[in-house]
């Protein structure tokens, strides 16, 4: 947005090791600019969901700082700034699309008001009208990956975390949620993108962090990229940068 | 406070929704053990100090469903939380620890109320038992529902498999509170097993409870809701412990 603003997401020396000792994340740096789309990649285990799971508190930290437009991200007021769309679909099985909104918003500290008519606005916006009283395991895979990035929406986070959002889903709902998530960004929110592919990463997001074994590689816009590796095609970065 | 409110609402929504298990079928087994034991045996036994059998063991059921169910219920609902995961949607809330304890324990308090209360209406109804002083009777529920809903919550987060919250409940809690004096007064056991029973806490809570509704019981009620506050307290204090640091909740 303005880039006078802290950044959205600062992370300062970040380390997580596990406890049966497992380093998935070192002395990690990272700093994503308010209003950003920004993408991040690497292969499995390179340390993605550790980063984001630090992020929203899902983790204990071992040592670093994550600061959320510039304050501790354990704070509720961080807290309540992100929004997460885990890579896995973790719905809650007792409660139904419309409930799964409202308590949401009710967690996330939403009047009741709001939560009405917010939950609303996210069942007509993803398509899930005719499901509102239908329970979780009852929906398709699909729905169900809807509902997660609605449910993520729903407290109007600053910060947008979608962790593999269009894993195994088909072309058109994958169009239709990089439609959505576009919309969001150009609204102003800043979102922090994990892919496998490397096509929705060029295509979406304006910079790219690539990441292996718990480090940054590199990091700058598609284009920067694939100079900086002196090759034509991101699938060549992504290549040479794992490799090196 | 908002997250509090719907943490709480949430887990009172579960227990509401499965009404059928979480109520109604530990309501009907616990009147079975009234009708049958009572109303069965009491023809043999006819009465326990100045009362009569099926209104003597009325307290200790009433108790062993209520503690049962707050266990379970709390065992259950963490560990369901955490296994499909979606307890990160509380974890990363702006939540304090001490909400997110409080707002998982009710679930198991306010299951466990409407147990009791239904037996209790069923209890007046069928064989009229009084309650003597119902302050005493407040303050053991209070401290047993707190020291059974938090250790349900305590297991809940620990267990790694159902089993595991099978295995205390049925291999722990159960023989326990049937240890504990509940179809019996300890008074009638021989030695040691009437020394034993006083290192059982179950068995100070079933007193606690029959002091409450009879007036009478087989120690002083103060000692009984000692000992079940010097439970009650840790327990609450170690399921907030973990939900502060995230111990077994976080990686």
């Amino acid at each position: 947005m303005f880039r006078d603003d802290p950044p959205a997401l600062e992370l300062r020396g970040l380390t997580k090791r596990y406890d049966d000792g497992t380093l998935a994340l070192e002395d990690f740096n990272l700093e994503i600019h308010s209003g950003a789309f920004f993408g991040l990649l690497g292969p499995n285990g390179a340390g993605k969901t550790t980063l984001i799971s630090a992020v929203c508190n899902l983790l204990r930290v071992t040592e670093g700082e994550v600061l959320i437009f510039g304050k501790p991200h354990g704070t509720l007021e961080a807290r309540s700034w992100v929004g997460l769309a885990e890579q896995d679909i973790n719905l809650d099985r007792f409660l139904t699309v419309r409930e799964t909104l409202e308590y949401h918003g009710g967690y996330f500290g939403m009047h009741k008001d709001e939560i009405e008519e917010r939950a609303e606005e996210m069942i007509q916006a993803f398509g899930l009208t005719s499901k509102r009283d239908v329970r979780a395991p009852k929906l398709s895979g699909g729905q169900r990956r809807r509902l997660l990035l609605a449910r993520a929406l729903m407290h109007r986070p600053r910060l947008v975390i979608l962790d593999e959002p269009t894993a195994g889903v088909d072309f058109e709902l994958r169009q239709e949620l990089w439609n959505y998530i576009r919309r969001l960004h150009a609204e102003g929110t800043t979102i922090l993108l994990t892919t496998h592919y490397l096509d929705e990463a060029e295509l979406l997001c304006e910079e790219i962090a690539l990441i292996r074994g718990g480090h940054l590689i590199a990091r700058d816009t598609a284009d920067g990229l694939r100079e900086h590796f002196g090759v034509n095609r991101l699938e060549d970065v992504y290549v040479k940068a794992m490799a090196s | 406070m908002t997250g509090l409110v719907w943490l709480c609402k949430r887990e009172t929504l579960r227990v509401s929704k499965l009404w059928t298990q979480t109520v109604l079928a530990p309501v009907v087994s616990s009147m079975l053990f009234i009708l049958v034991f009572g109303l069965s045996l009491g023809g043999r036994i006819k009465q326990v100090g100045n009362v009569d059998y099926e209104v003597f063991i009325v307290p200790g059921l009433i108790t062993m469903g209520m503690v049962q169910a707050a266990f379970a219920n709390n065992a259950s609902t963490i560990f369901q939380a955490r296994f499909d995961r979606y307890i990160n949607d509380v974890l990363s809330a702006p939540m304090k620890p001490w909400q997110m304890t409080f707002g998982y324990t009710i679930g198991g308090i306010v299951r466990a109320l409407a147990i009791g209360i239904s037996l209790l209406v069923l209890a007046i109804l069928i064989v009229n038992v009084p309650i003597e002083r119902p302050f005493e009777l407040a303050l053991a529920m209070a401290l047993g529902l707190l020291l059974f809903a938090s250790l349900g919550l305590v297991v809940g987060i620990y267990a790694e498999t159902w089993d595991h919250t099978s295995f205390i409940q049925n291999i722990v809690i159960l023989p326990l509170t049937f240890v504990g004096g509940v179809f019996y007064s300890v008074h009638v056991l021989p030695s040691p097993w009437e020394e034993l029973s006083h290192f059982n806490p179950i068995f100070y809570l079933v007193n606690a409870v029959r002091f409450g509704f009879l007036g009478e019981s087989d120690v002083s009620v103060w000692l009984s809701l000692g000992v079940v506050a010097a439970l009650a307290v840790p327990a609450y204090a170690w399921a907030q412990h973990l939900f502060t640091t995230g111990k077994r909740l976080k990686s």
